[in-house]
């Protein structure tokens, strides 16, 4: 299957005034497949937000290559073309609502790009069925939401554009947990509309634990690790070296596996139950 | 300022409702709490529930609608303003958003203003400035623009700051929620020293993971406390705090899972690995 978006030894460094560069990331290689979502996870300075700005198109790499279907990314107009089909939603987007009217703030990108009337207003309302947004609140000001709804706002607005590739800067911060899963279920939505890939940015494993296919893992602003839920089970003790750990999903996976008794869906108690009732089974024939 | 502990350590809240100017309804309804020092307390509840209210009325940043609350010996309502400096040193308030803190050039003089707005000598500032700035595990940054780090960083930055001033209690608001793993645990261990050394710690937080090595657990919902006990008793319902908006621990989950099918599982299990010498028996 062709990569939909690929980084070749990509690398940035920061100008820090005084002081030089700050070299943010190291030849990262990694390639996102269509439909795909990679977790990129790291501790607090990793470098995962400069990963996400650069595929975004926000920021360009000082070394390698970044490819969207197969095409080396050079120049503006190329560059253009990537911002159209690559969505990127900021840490607290909801920092970046600026219109009277929470539909015409999830219009402006489209209105931008061309899309008019009927169009436009189809779009407006797809976009906020996805992201589970009351359309009684279309014509509500979007400063005067919660924080959960303003978040789900700046989605649409993302989504609108209708992007074959999503990049989600640490979504799910301040969101407490009704707030966290009707994101979730937003992204999976969109997801299997439109086979849409997503590269979710994260702190920590355990929000992106259900929906990732992948997680890559940096540190220091070096790829450390690109690997599955499974082989990150498998692996879980190199992540406390990268200030990470298992969500307790992983964890209580983990132990089941050990025990000689894995579970089919490591993300859903039901089938970690199931596991741990043939662990208890086991244990007592045996006694 | 020598305030007998038994006396005035400790911050009570009787009957206390707030309600926002301009609000139709309260943001907190009659809450009865008693917070004492040399306890970590962890306050959980989903946006709304007025968790942040709750803190700022404990800190005397909010004046109670009704009721009272007695903070370190002070009524927050005394308009007399001379007990407000001694209630400031006395509490360490780390709010959510640290950008709203941050006020110095550097990390290390961000960490030092409140202790020298307290006048004190400057080798006592030196000495608190440098242990502070090793217990939360800065030092790196202390040279560093507190506007220019990141998040996290700025988080750990307010929270050096507030314990700059030796406060009987912490009050730290989601002070956590940007925090990697690393740097979470290491600030959960650290309010867990600070309990052992007999500081009052409350928690705010959305991670009920944050909770489990809390002595007293209180969740609110709709500004009224509507959980309140010891984590294992709390915190090993998962139906109850999925009503009131939280997420469970997967523990917990699994645990309910197996108790549906019929298994006599042991109350108060909150950690994989209790959950696994259970299941070898």
């Amino acid at each position: 299957m062709a990569e939909r978006l690929s980084l070749q030894g990509v690398s940035y460094s920061y100008p820090l005034p005084g002081k030089g560069e700050v070299p943010a990331l190291r030849d990262v290689t990694l390639a996102i497949e269509p439909g795909e979502v990679m977790c990129v996870a790291g501790s607090n300075g990793s470098g995962k937000s400069t990963l996400a700005r650069i595929c975004a198109g926000i920021v360009t790499a000082d070394g390698g290559v970044l490819e969207y279907g197969g095409v080396a990314i050079e120049g503006r107009k190329a560059l253009r073309s990537l911002r159209f089909s690559v969505g990127l939603l900021f840490q607290s987007p909801e920092d970046q609502l600026f219109a009277d009217t929470v539909e015409r703030d999830i219009a402006f990108g489209p209105r931008n790009r061309g899309t008019k009337g009927d169009d436009l207003d189809r779009v407006v309302k797809e976009s906020a069925e996805h992201v589970g947004l009351d359309l009684e609140l279309l014509q509500r000001s979007p400063f005067s939401l919660s924080g959960g709804e303003k978040r789900r706002v700046a989605l649409a607005g993302v989504l609108a554009m209708e992007p074959e590739v999503l990049v989600l800067d640490e979504p799910f911060i301040g969101l407490d947990h009704e707030g966290r899963e009707k994101l979730k279920d937003s992204l999976r939505r969109y997801r299997e509309s439109r086979g849409a890939s997503m590269l979710i940015v994260s702190h920590d494993l355990a929000d992106a634990w259900p929906l990732a296919d992948r997680f890559a893992l940096l540190a220091g602003g070096e790829l450390r690790a690109l690997e599955s839920k499974e082989e990150l089970l498998e692996s879980g003790s190199d992540l406390a070296e990268l200030g990470m750990a298992l969500p307790q999903w992983g964890e209580l996976a983990k132990m089941l596996s050990e025990a000689g008794h894995p579970a089919t869906d490591v993300s859903d108690p039901s089938s970690l139950a199931e596991a741990a009732a043939a662990m208890l089974e086991a244990n007592r024939g045996r006694r | 300022m020598t305030l007998p502990a038994a006396e005035n350590g400790s911050i009570e809240c009787r009957d206390l409702s707030y309600r926002y100017p301009g609000a139709s309804v309260d943001a907190l309804h009659s809450i009865d709490l008693t917070f004492e020092q040399g306890r970590l307390y962890s306050l959980l509840g989903r946006n709304g529930s007025g968790k942040s209210t709750l803190a700022m009325c404990l800190s005397g940043l909010l004046l109670p609608s009704r009721g009272s609350v007695t903070s370190v010996g002070y009524d927050t309502r005394d308009e007399s303003g001379e007990d407000d400096t001694d209630i400031r040193g006395r509490l360490g308030i780390v709010f959510q958003d640290p950008d709203t803190q941050m006020v110095a050039m550097s990390v290390e003089e961000e960490v030092a203003f409140g202790p020298e707005n307290l006048g004190l000598k400057r080798d006592t500032i030196r000495s608190r400035v440098e242990s502070v700035l090793d217990r939360v595990g800065i030092e790196e940054l202390r040279t560093r623009q507190p506007l220019r780090l990141s998040q996290g960083q700025k988080q750990l930055t307010a929270i050096a700051g507030a314990l700059a001033m030796e406060p009987s209690f912490l009050i730290s608001d989601e002070s956590t929620s940007m925090l990697d793993h690393a740097s979470r645990s290491r600030i959960v261990e650290l309010f867990k020293g600070l309990r052992d050394e007999g500081m009052g710690v409350i928690h705010v937080t959305h991670f009920i993971g944050e909770a489990v090595g809390a002595d007293h657990v209180v969740v609110l919902d709709a500004g009224r406390v509507a959980l309140q006990g010891p984590p294992a008793e709390v915190l090993s319902d998962p139906e109850r705090l999925v009503a009131l908006g939280l997420e469970p621990l997967p523990v917990t989950s699994v645990a309910a899972e197996l108790k549906r099918r019929g298994f006599e599982v042991p109350a108060g299990i909150l950690h994989g690995k209790e959950l696994l010498a259970w299941l070898r028996g």
